[in-house]
């Protein structure tokens, strides 16, 4: 196919679709893509490692496609769960440049694609993965003073960015802060601390929920006092991330203040009670749909029964991406309001204002 | 006909075919329709990765016979790859058109998220376009089901299958009309849906009618191209060969679909309706029309995969976006909850079916019986 431009390709697609062979083209393309997909690739599970009594290390051989990756991005992982296509991000926990590539996956109570993925995925097996993306990363070379401060899962990033300067010889004088629930959830406990043991510049401190209680703003501002002129990656459960945000002038508007986001924030516009029922114009399809008042636009759509593109429903990977032909949103994690007609919105994370159309 | 106290007194395991049962009484809709919904929540919480594994098995299955059925007639010689061949590709046509194509067009498969199973998406390979069938058989069909003078698929509008339809001397000839529609029924379905018979009482224009043949028109240009133009010009001298096997293998589906779709809502015992009452009915109500405007075939495994589960015309008609595959075990839940309610639950084998349609096609194609009137809901 090397000499085929788009152009070639679109006079095959148009023409396998008018013979209506497509039935067939589509059934075995997909059979055989594995092989050469240059978008979506599918990885393959080497290794499975116990972190923790819930938490897994899944070691994959990237696709061809692979591109590499910076240490602190993520990856959308796409599964059929159950026979649903589901998609999920997970941060990379590996340094770049190794012939595999980790997501540690910590088995959420409840969840979709979390418990499938530890009880029905083995060595072996392949799981389709994006091309990694994010800007939660740290610049290559650098010397200016870091702090981490990660809480439950959100350690996955961090271990990325830290493997790869202490594999570098880059560490420059660092501050490691992650809260755990108890010892027995302290995931990577045992690296971190030989990584300690044998650089002095690592500051590292492991602390449990049941011992050393929550996070607290004076613990904090005891272990790491001149957090403001640090370099600080944010990671961790919405409570922790909220609370020490404000601890920077500007909150996360600090531009030293890097945060990654795993869930939506806990703000007063998720939680607050039901809001008022609205109606949803779907202007491609021609419906329109009563939106309850509960919950992110995306799940008060599928509510009233419509299936929008989605991927991993914390407004990353922007797949629900869809245009606002007109009506108010609020941007749950910005706070943002968007009135003007013909906007970009992410689904997963704005909430109605009133009635609104859709380019759906 | 059976008073309520019979009714009270049906025995759910007597034979439930042959008798006339009363309508439901308000309480007892209330009921069917609680039951029904309860039965469907409880199918759909079990949907899952067997039944994405099922429709990608017939797909696999449907695909590979095309594919070797394909080869056999473009490479083989002698009558019997010939054989085989028109036999595999009819096998996968009407796979494709049965279990795949009218299933996924109905959304049964919407719920995985797999872009090749989207209902708005799926073209299935038949003359007939997906948006006409989409609008003339998810929409008009399953709303209007068995509703005389609403559903057009009664007879498909030129055939008289029930006595409620007046009977017009252009009956006289409906053997030979609907043999001819069965030899080439996917054409009959291609152009149901784009009101041939409102053309031609006035209702449509002509520029209205030809506008909206246009994407048929397309669509069976490049089907006829395919299996008369494209394959057997590929196979050089044996063209006649292909052409012959393309033609025999849509004749063979043609006949499957027209037997099984006919089977499904025109044997004795099936209910015509008369529209009045229909306008404001209740949704038990719309489960109870749409058994008793419907009717089953009893087989095996492979009868139902063949006939896409329309083998269950009357859980299709109560569940249309359930998958498929999910009816024979939904059956035995129906029957019972029929003979409770008193409701017709029409089945019976595909021979004695069959029988039973092209029966009534030839007495109705005579005039008479004088004064049967539709059924009120």
């Amino acid at each position: 196919m090397n000499g085929w431009n788009s152009m070639d390709r679109g006079l095959v697609r148009s023409g396998l679709d008018r013979l209506f062979l497509r039935r067939q083209a589509t059934f075995w393309s997909r059979r055989l893509r594995p092989l050469w997909s240059r978008t979506d690739g599918r990885a393959e599970v080497v290794e499975i490692v116990d972190e923790t009594h819930d938490t897994k290390t899944f070691w994959l051989r990237p696709p061809r496609s692979w591109a590499g990756h910076d240490a602190g991005q993520f990856v959308t992982v796409t599964c059929e769960v159950n026979g649903v296509a589901t998609r999920r991000c997970y941060s990379l926990s590996s340094r770049p440049g190794e012939a595999l590539v980790a997501i540690t996956i910590k088995r959420v109570e409840g969840g979709l694609m979390s418990p499938w993925l530890h009880e029905r995925v083995h060595v072996g097996d392949h799981l389709a993965l994006s091309p990694a993306s994010g800007d939660f990363t740290a610049p290559s070379a650098t010397r200016a003073p870091l702090l981490f401060l990660t809480g439950g899962s959100g350690i996955t990033p961090a271990m990325a960015i830290l493997r790869d300067l202490t594999a570098r010889g880059a560490l420059p004088d660092t501050v490691f802060i992650h809260h755990a629930r108890s010892p027995r959830d302290l995931a990577f406990a045992d690296e971190l601390r030989a990584l300690a043991a044998s650089h002095r510049q690592l500051s590292l401190h492991l602390l449990t929920d049941d011992v050393d209680g929550f996070f607290d703003e004076a613990t904090f501002t005891a272990l790491a006092p001149d957090f403001a002129a640090r370099e600080t990656y944010l990671c961790g459960p919405a409570p922790l991330m909220d609370r020490a945000a404000g601890l920077w002038d500007g909150g996360y508007t600090h531009t030293r203040l890097h945060a990654e986001r795993f869930a939506l924030p806990t703000t007063v516009a998720t939680r607050e009670a039901v809001g008022t029922p609205t109606q949803a114009t779907l202007a491609t399809s021609g419906r329109t749909l009563s939106l309850n008042g509960a919950g992110t636009l995306l799940e008060q759509l599928e509510q009233g029964g419509a299936t929008p593109a989605h991927g991993c429903r914390i407004g990353i990977c922007h797949t629900c991406k869809c245009i606002k032909r007109a009506g108010s949103v609020q941007n749950l994690l910005t706070g943002a309001i968007s009135d003007a007609p013909n906007q970009l919105i992410q689904l997963c994370i704005s909430r109605p204002r009133g009635d609104i159309t859709l380019d759906l | 006909m059976t008073t309520a106290t019979a009714r009270h007194e049906t025995d759910a395991t007597a034979p439930i075919n042959g008798a006339e049962f009363a309508t439901p009484t308000a309480p007892d809709r209330d009921s069917l329709e609680r039951e029904l919904d309860a039965l469907r929540r409880d199918v759909v919480a079990r949907l899952g990765e067997n039944d994405v594994t099922h429709i990608r098995n017939v797909m696999l299955a449907a695909n590979t016979s095309e594919l070797g059925g394909r080869a056999l007639l473009q490479f083989g010689w002698g009558p019997v790859t010939f054989v085989l061949g028109t036999g595999a590709l009819a096998l996968s046509k009407i796979l494709e058109n049965m279990e795949i194509g009218h299933n996924v067009i109905h959304g049964q498969y919407d719920w995985t998220g797999d872009p090749a199973l989207r209902s708005d998406t799926y073209e299935w390979d038949i003359a007939c376009t997906s948006a006409d069938w989409r609008r003339y058989h998810n929409y008009e069909h399953h709303t209007y089901t068995n509703i005389l003078g609403k559903d057009r698929d009664v007879g498909y509008s030129f055939l008289r299958v029930t006595p409620e339809q007046p009977w017009h001397p252009r009956h006289l000839f409906q053997l030979p009309v609907a043999a001819t529609l069965a030899a080439m029924f996917q054409w009959g379905v291609a152009t149901h849906g784009l009101g041939a018979d409102a053309l031609l009482s006035g209702d449509k224009s002509l520029r209205e009618f030809v506008t909206g043949a246009r994407p048929f028109a397309a669509k069976a240009g490049w089907q006829l191209f395919k299996d008369y133009g494209l394959f057997p010009a590929l196979a050089g001298v044996g063209a006649p060969r292909v052409a012959l096997g393309n033609l025999l293998a849509n004749g063979l589906r043609n006949l499957w679909t027209f037997s099984v779709i006919f089977c499904g809502h025109f044997p004795e015992g099936v209910t015509v309706f008369e529209t009045d009452n229909t306008e404001d009915e209740t949704r038990g109500q719309w489960y109870a029309r749409q058994i008793r405007g419907s009717a089953n075939i009893e087989g095996g495994r492979l009868l139902h995969i063949l006939t896409g589960h329309l083998s269950h015309q009357i859980e299709h008609h109560l569940f249309p976006d359930i998958p498929a595959s999910r009816y024979p075990e939904l059956a035995p839940r129906v029957q019972e909850i029929c003979a409770r309610h008193g409701i017709r639950y029409s089945t019976g084998t595909f021979g004695r079916q069959l029988r039973s349609v092209w029966g009534r096609i030839a007495r109705l194609s005579l005039p008479g019986p004088r004064g049967v009137r539709p059924t009120r809901i």
